[in-house]
């Protein structure tokens, strides 16, 4: 089985660890191997922040609207998921708009962390320091997937994204820093999701280049 | 004598070259009869796509291909009309470029797409959506419409949209609305510079946010807006003289922030950034 085949059956190999074959690639390719940990691991980030702090309705409401704005996710279609039709067109890169969307899951949290009797936002910050840089740490990986796919799909395209995403981390990292500094400033969180949707833009102009 | 040769040479060589750029070059016509505000979607990898009113109820579509390596695929479902480029083995940015003259009935809506681009839309009733990662996006005269352009790099241009539900998302490419007006104009921007002239129309709600890039806003004396301006760490000036405001969302800083009303304050406008120059102008 060769890479290429084994990426084609990721998605059953996520969802039910595959069958004999697909396991017996990821034990000899190192390369198989180190994606799909970089995959269970955002998985496992997603559980982790989901459990971490339990966000608001507010929270999922804010998420769903961009990602619909950012056409991330659709009304359902009659008979396909989506995920089939991204994997036809991207393989591999299909992955990243799960990634994209953990992002923006982990921004809506760390932007509305529920409130609690006796704790000011100080006290709060400690406990969201390991979900910050796990989250840092998937995006920093997905922004790296990202590019390796646009190099490979269109190498004159990759300067331009390279240069574009870190403008847009920059905007979500002082963006980040405000809402910090003032947990109740709706400008800055405002900001913050603006800054999350560019990103998710730049992820979907990515994905939406399809050459053969 | 040489020196006579050589030019010789060198005009074969560029006969040769455009003979083969011209075989290569492949123009196709598409014609589709639909009604009342149809709808015309022009996917495009690679090329420009201009849109412009026809005087009928049909869609003309002119295909302008490169080579070999895309093909135009195009459906009509009612009064639905899609059209795409379709890569084919062998493709590159380079070689699957199409460039894609529309005519559209007046009323119809439009969404076009390329990475590259240019997209240019002008005279149309009907709603607008333009997307390109690097494509530069020029809209025009539109009227009563949504409006909602996105690109990454690519500069966008606005000129004379009017009633317009107008959002516009860029990352680090420049965007300069004139004369753009409407119950509301949204533009997010990372680094880009946006610029805009006009009057804010009437109650219309407008608001420019970026990171890095600088905001400049030019207005007439007869401009009647109720304007916040903040940068966080950047510099906010007004040549305009502001009716000051007694309560504000925010704490005004001189030379960071201000607030503020002009004549009846009839529509809304909210200037913000992180780190760039906002720059309040009289026209």
């Amino acid at each position: 089985m060769t890479c290429s085949e084994f990426q084609r059956e990721l998605p059953e190999y996520m969802e039910d660890g595959g069958n004999a074959e697909l396991q017996s690639h990821l034990k000899a390719c190192a390369s198989c191997s180190g994606l799909v940990t970089s995959l269970e691991s955002i998985v496992r980030e997603a559980h982790y922040l989901q459990a971490t702090d339990e966000p608001s309705p507010r929270v999922w409401n804010a998420i769903e609207i961009v990602l619909r704005q950012e056409k991330l996710i659709r009304d359902p279609l009659p008979r396909h998921s989506i995920l089939p039709s991204l994997r036809q067109r991207w393989g591999i890169a299909a992955w990243l708009v799960p990634a994209a969307a953990a992002l923006l899951v982990g921004a809506g949290i760390l932007l509305y962390p529920p409130a609690k009797g006796g704790q000011n936002a100080n006290n709060q910050a400690p406990g969201l320091r390991p979900t910050a840089s796990a989250a840092k740490l998937a995006s920093d990986q997905s922004d790296e997937q990202l590019l390796q796919e646009v190099s490979m799909k269109a190498p004159m395209m990759r300067a331009a994204y390279e240069s574009n995403l870190k403008d847009v981390n920059n905007y979500i990292r002082d963006a980040q820093e405000s809402v910090n500094a003032d947990p109740n400033d709706e400008e800055a969180q405002q900001a913050l999701m603006d800054a999350y949707g560019q990103k998710s833009m730049i992820y979907e102009m990515a994905l939406d280049r399809s050459l053969p | 004598m040489q020196r006579s040769q050589y030019a010789t040479e060198w005009m074969v060589v560029g006969l040769i070259t455009l003979t083969t750029i011209a075989v290569a070059e492949t123009k196709k016509e598409y014609r589709f009869d639909v009604g009342a505000k149809s709808k015309v979607s022009i996917i495009n990898q690679y090329g420009s796509v201009s849109v412009k009113p026809s005087t009928g109820n049909s869609v003309v579509i002119n295909a302008t291909t490169y080579s070999d390596r895309v093909e135009v695929d195009h459906t009509q479902s009612g009064n639905r009309v899609d059209v795409q480029s379709h890569l084919l083995s062998g493709a590159t940015p380079e070689n699957s470029r199409v460039d894609y003259e529309v005519l559209v009935p007046s009323d119809a809506s439009v969404d076009m797409e390329s990475a590259t681009g240019p997209l240019h839309a002008e005279k149309l009733h009907g709603d607008v959506e333009a997307e390109g990662a690097n494509a530069a996006i020029d809209v025009r005269d539109i009227s009563g419409s949504h409006v909602h352009v996105k690109t990454m790099a690519g500069a966008i241009t606005l000129t004379n949209i009017k009633d317009g539900h107008v959002e516009i998302d860029s990352v680090s490419g420049d965007v300069t609305l004139n004369s753009v007006t409407g119950p509301l104009v949204r533009v997010s921007s990372t680094s880009g510079r946006i610029q805009y002239d006009g009057d804010f129309g009437y109650a219309g709600e407008y608001r420019f946010n970026s990171h890095s890039g600088n905001i400049d806003a030019t207005i007439p004396d007869d401009a009647s807006v109720d304007v916040k301006a903040q940068s966080v760490r950047g510099q906010v000036l007004s040549d305009v003289q502001l009716q000051p405001k007694v309560h504000t969302s925010f704490l005004v800083k001189e030379g960071s922030s201000f607030a503020g009303t002009i004549n009846k304050a009839a529509s809304s406008v909210w200037l913000r950034t992180f780190s760039g120059k906002i720059h309040l102008k009289k026209r």
